[in-house]
């Protein structure tokens, strides 16, 4: 549904976004993740067809975004950062305005701004006036107005940000909700956004994709193997003792002094689980732990992996040493969206 | 071509509205009809006085009363006109570009020209609402003026006075596609109103080629024949130009800042 290929957007010397390609399937809500200033919201104004690329190539619904101008906006509905509103309209008004630009016949126009109002829980504000409403009514207007000519594809520019908690997970459940009979496509810096809602994810930084893949593969491949805390009696070299010999151990790392306890992180090497193993060997060794929990890499870590600059120079060391998928996550999450391809 | 026409139309609806709900609309029609009433009441007593004071000499031609008040009065209009039409148009796409509005307009199967067309078309029709009790009392006033009221200059001054009002709205819609703040683009506007002004001084005081160039694209001047009466196809031409170029000039510059966004 939509397609990206080495699309690039450069201002003067800099480059905004550089090369970027990835395609997203019909029905799928993919999210957009990077940092601030990555390229995100330059990517999602030339998908739709707010600015043209500088090279490269995209399509929504088989539409070329530039070159096919008009036919493709008329199947996307596109909400900017900052919703576009007119605050002396009311919100049916507003809606009914865009309905019209966006081509909605007038026989339909009534069901359509049904439709939006109620997908969007604005039925009984349907009357105020867009000035009245509060931030979290506004994005919502702003998410009306993307939906209300029924568009097969949707994008999202940080649709949450600013909003409190509670619209927080509103706006959530509504984009979740759009899935299956829209294509939607949204932004965020915002990393349990992306869990919440995505089915896929594309992880962009300083203009490049450097990942794309669906959250639960992206932590998979990432992740350096299963993690223990443990908290025990012990100092770092009996510990060491006691463990050094159990198989598929990675690591084993000091961590801060809690309770004059000392505490350690203990790692297995990949898709093993050595966490019986490891409580046997302490409480056979007379060290029985306080503590002991399995913790795993969270999307925050891959995303730390992926985008801090130290890290990502030791990943690109990595990728270009180590050939197989299993200690290359990058070229596993590549990989897997091959096989999906072909699938 | 017919969705195209049909978003000139939402556009131009919704513009038009927002005239009508905002306080800001009355208040400048308020304006206008206060400072044009004014002068109104001033030329119809002078132009009495006048009128008395040559009726007393038998040997003064008799002058035509309410022909002479309705050309001056229109071309007292055009100047009033010229210091509104800035706030007119200063917020065509100031608030567009401030509200974000405009990444919604630039992301619907629309062009950026239609856009304009729309936008101009609205502000147009206000103004020529503004001008409609104008012209209703000046017709109530000279009710029963003997010879009966020349309708044709009358309704000929009146259609001038839209084509330079069009005209001056059309490159203070570009202006105010080139800034987010209001008042730069009343400024800017006015800016021009004010050049606009000294073409026609140049026109009117010197003569040669240059002259005559230069009175070729001098508006008040077009305005002014069109006030006499006096209606030439290259005053039209002349209008045409004004306001083609301040949508195309407009569209342009939409586009432009596209481009620079980052």
């Amino acid at each position: 549904m939509i397609e990206v290929e080495k699309l690039s957007k450069i201002y003067g010397s800099a480059a905004a976004i550089q090369d970027v390609s990835f395609s997203v399937e019909a029905g799928e809500i993919m999210g957009f993740l990077g940092p601030n200033g990555a390229g995100k919201t330059t990517t999602m104004r030339i998908l739709a067809g707010y600015l043209p690329a500088t090279t490269g190539t995209a399509k929504v619904a088989g539409f070329e975004v530039h070159a096919d101008s008009i036919k493709a906006r008329q199947k996307i509905g596109y909400l900017p950062e900052t919703p576009p509103l007119y605050p002396e309209m009311t919100i049916e008004g507003f809606l009914a305005f865009v309905a019209k630009i966006k081509g909605v016949s007038a026989g339909d126009r009534s069901t359509r701004i049904n439709y939006a109002l109620d997908k969007c829980n604005l039925t009984e504000r349907r009357n105020v006036l867009i000035r009245k409403l509060s931030k979290g009514f506004r994005q919502r207007v702003g998410i009306a107005q993307a939906i209300v000519h029924d568009p097969p594809v949707i994008i999202l520019d940080e649709p949450t940000v600013g909003l409190d908690p509670k619209q927080i997970i509103d706006v959530r459940e509504l984009i979740k909700g759009l899935a299956g009979d829209h294509t939607v496509i949204l932004s965020t810096h915002i990393l349990p956004e992306v869990s919440a809602v995505c089915d896929r994810v594309t992880i962009i930084k300083q203009g490049q994709i450097v990942a794309t893949n669906k959250p639960e593969n992206l932590l998979t491949g990432l992740a350096k193997g299963t993690s223990y805390e443990i908290e025990v009696d012990a100092d770092s070299d009996r510990v060491r003792e006691v463990l050094s010999g159990l198989q598929h151990l990675s690591q084993i790392e000091a961590l801060s002094v809690l309770n004059d306890r000392p505490r350690f992180r203990i790692t297995a090497e990949t898709s093993h689980d050595i966490g019986r193993n490891i409580a046997t060997a302490l409480v056979n060794s007379g060290i029985p732990p306080y503590e002991m929990r399995r913790t795993q890499a969270s999307l925050e870590d891959v995303f730390l992996e992926l985008t801090t600059e130290e890290r990502s120079s030791d990943k690109a060391i990595d990728e270009t040493t180590l050939p197989t998928p299993e200690s290359n996550p990058l070229e596993a999450s590549i990989d897997d969206e091959n096989q999906e391809a072909q699938l | 071509m017919k969705i195209i026409w049909a978003n000139v139309l939402a556009i131009y609806s919704r513009e038009l509205q927002s005239y009508f709900v905002t306080p800001w609309g009355y208040l400048i029609a308020g304006i206008f009809w206060s400072v044009s009433g004014f002068f109104f009441s001033v030329l119809y007593y002078n132009l009495m006085g006048q009128s008395v004071q040559m009726g007393s000499d038998p040997n003064l031609p008799p002058i035509d009363f309410a022909y002479e008040l309705i050309r001056t009065f229109l071309r007292v209009l055009g100047q009033v006109s010229m210091f509104i039409l800035p706030i007119l148009s200063m917020n065509l796409y100031t608030e567009e570009r401030k509200r974000g509005t405009l990444e919604l307009l630039a992301t619907s199967p629309i062009t950026n020209w239609a856009v304009a067309l729309a936008k101009l078309s609205a502000a147009v029709t206000f103004f020529f609402t503004m001008l409609l009790p104008i012209l209703a009392y000046q017709i109530f006033a000279l009710n029963g003026a003997n010879p009966a009221i020349p309708l044709e200059p009358l309704l000929w001054g009146y259609f001038g006075l839209l084509l330079l009002a069009s005209a001056i709205l059309s490159l203070g819609m570009f202006i105010s596609s080139l800034t987010e703040s209001t008042i730069v683009a009343a400024i800017g506007t006015f800016g021009l109103v004010l050049l606009l002004s000294l073409i026609d001084t140049i026109s009117n005081s010197t003569t040669g080629l240059v002259t005559d160039v230069i009175s070729h694209i001098s508006l008040l001047k077009h305005y002014e024949n069109l006030v006499q009466g006096v209606v030439d196809t290259s005053s039209m031409v002349a209008f045409g130009s004004y306001i083609l170029l301040g949508i195309f000039l407009t569209a342009q510059s939409v586009e432009a800042f596209r481009f620079q966004r980052s």
